[in-house]
């Protein structure tokens, strides 16, 4: 309306961001629809629970890294423990992140969560153990991603300030060469 | 009078210079650790890696990322795809290239790739028999996920009533037994891990989808107990070295009764099923 109004921020990534909604959103409208409509539960176990891992593995391994920069997984070392791994992209990148694109990334796992739980508890209160199976398995996967995510973000913190700290220092130490150098 | 009045400037001037040494070679030191390591030449952005040890209670499906190629061999303007990596992982020296700006595509490939590589050490004779620890180094759940829905599809088209049941109870069968046997072994103070473990009792359900796939096609009674013996051999054979490594000599068959009673009751389901 305002034509002094400044434009604001678009999604610096809409392809990703569709399809980083997409797949939540199929499991979910599937599972729902179809205990409405369908009666066989072969059927909506299948499609619903590879949806759900489908949108897992687009979640972790591209939708996390282009929207905020992010990614994580879990390895074995030589020594037989189990070792996380994280990745972020350094401070000025991360900095250039879409602001919007960080928040549709974060509120849809987020709700994506909470959609699971509340299904979780309906399947409970009809008594349909098989179901609740559904909801266990998208559940599961669900809660992966975002304590996975959680991890990788504070990591990135810890690094950041890091990398402050050698920053400041570098710079007293340079400040203290040239005032000597001034001598 | 002049004289007198150089003497003492002498020593001050030395501990200067020397102070300001002390400094050059402190800041050389300083700037050594914080050099950022240097990353393959191509249109990327900037990463940092780190490593933290934890236990994992979460699923993960990457491979780490592949060994850095060397730069002569890679071209400026349009960078090669590294090769894939093998499948058992080798922690190779120096940084770790960053995964972050990938293409999608290379993201797809190392995680068909690694499938086919842990597949292998179940179908085939397994080359780490000797040092059980390292097969399926580089775990994922991707193929038991699809290998238990696969034998519960299987056996619930076999079934002529209650489908849902009977798929129902197959995952959950196979889903909590995994865990379970998991759980087993931890409790006999062995030492395992988690999720390699629930990956390696996974894969060796493979055989016996397999034998589920035939004993669908085929009626015979006599046929189906002769594949089920042969498919539930099969996959105990692959879960042997495994399971038996992770816990003490004395305990092994504590642990090995379990695995051994999963796949034959798969086996059984196999066959009852009509």
């Amino acid at each position: 309306m305002d034509p002094n109004q400044p434009v604001g921020e678009n999604y610096a990534n809409p392809r990703t961001c569709f399809f980083h909604v997409l797949f939540k959103a199929a499991a979910l409208a599937f599972y729902i629809l179809s205990a409405l409509f369908i009666d066989n539960f072969v059927i909506i176990f299948v499609v619903t629970v590879l949806l759900a891992a489908l949108d897992f593995w687009v979640v972790k391994n591209v939708s996390g890294r282009i929207l905020v920069g992010l990614r994580w997984w879990n390895e074995i070392n030589d020594l037989g423990e189990s070792v996380w791994k994280f990745e972020c992209l350094d401070h000025e990148s991360l900095a250039r992140m879409n602001k919007k694109d960080s928040w549709l990334f974060w509120w849809t796992l987020y709700l994506t969560a909470v959609l699971w739980i509340l299904l979780a508890i309906f399947s409970l209160i009809r008594l349909q153990a098989d179901y609740l199976l559904v909801v266990g398995v998208c559940l599961t996967l669900s809660i992966a991603n975002i304590v996975g995510f959680t991890k990788c973000k504070k990591d990135a913190k810890k690094q950041i300030q890091q990398f402050a700290s050698q920053t400041i220092a570098s710079r007293f130490s340079s400040t203290l060469q040239s005032a000597f150098s001034v001598v | 009078m002049s004289h007198s009045d150089t003497i003492p400037l002498h020593p001050s001037s030395q501990s200067d210079i020397d102070e300001i040494e002390n400094l050059i070679n402190a800041s050389v030191h300083q700037s050594v650790p914080s050099a950022r390591p240097p990353s393959p030449p191509r249109a990327s952005i900037p990463v940092s890696v780190s490593v933290s040890t934890a236990p994992s209670p979460f699923i993960s499906s990457n491979l780490p990322p592949p060994p850095p190629l060397p730069k002569s061999s890679v071209s400026a303007v349009t960078p090669s795809p590294p090769p894939p990596r093998p499948g058992i992982a080798t922690s190779g020296f120096g940084p770790a290239p960053n995964t972050l700006t990938e293409p999608v595509w290379d993201t797809v490939k190392r995680d068909l790739s690694r499938i086919v590589s842990n597949l292998k050490l179940v179908v085939f004779p397994n080359p780490y028999r000797e040092d059980p620890g390292k097969a399926l180094r580089d775990w994922d759940l991707w193929g038991p996920f699809f290998f238990i829905v696969f034998l519960g599809l299987t056996l619930s088209w076999s079934a002529s009533v209650k489908k849902s049941e009977v798929f129902a109870v197959a995952f959950a069968l196979l889903a909590a037994g995994a865990v379970i046997l998991t759980l087993n072994v931890l409790l006999l103070g062995g030492h395992i891990i988690f999720f390699q473990s629930l990956s390696l009792l996974g894969y060796c359900l493979f055989p016996l989808d397999v034998g589920a796939l035939i004993c669908m096609l085929k009626d015979n009674v006599i046929v189906k107990v002769v594949v089920v013996c042969v498919t539930l051999a099969w996959s105990s054979w692959a879960a042997y070295p495994f399971m038996s490594s992770a816990v003490s000599p004395r305990r092994k068959a504590l642990a090995l009764y379990p695995v051994f009673l999963m796949y034959v009751s798969v086996g059984f389901l196999i066959i009852a099923i009509d």
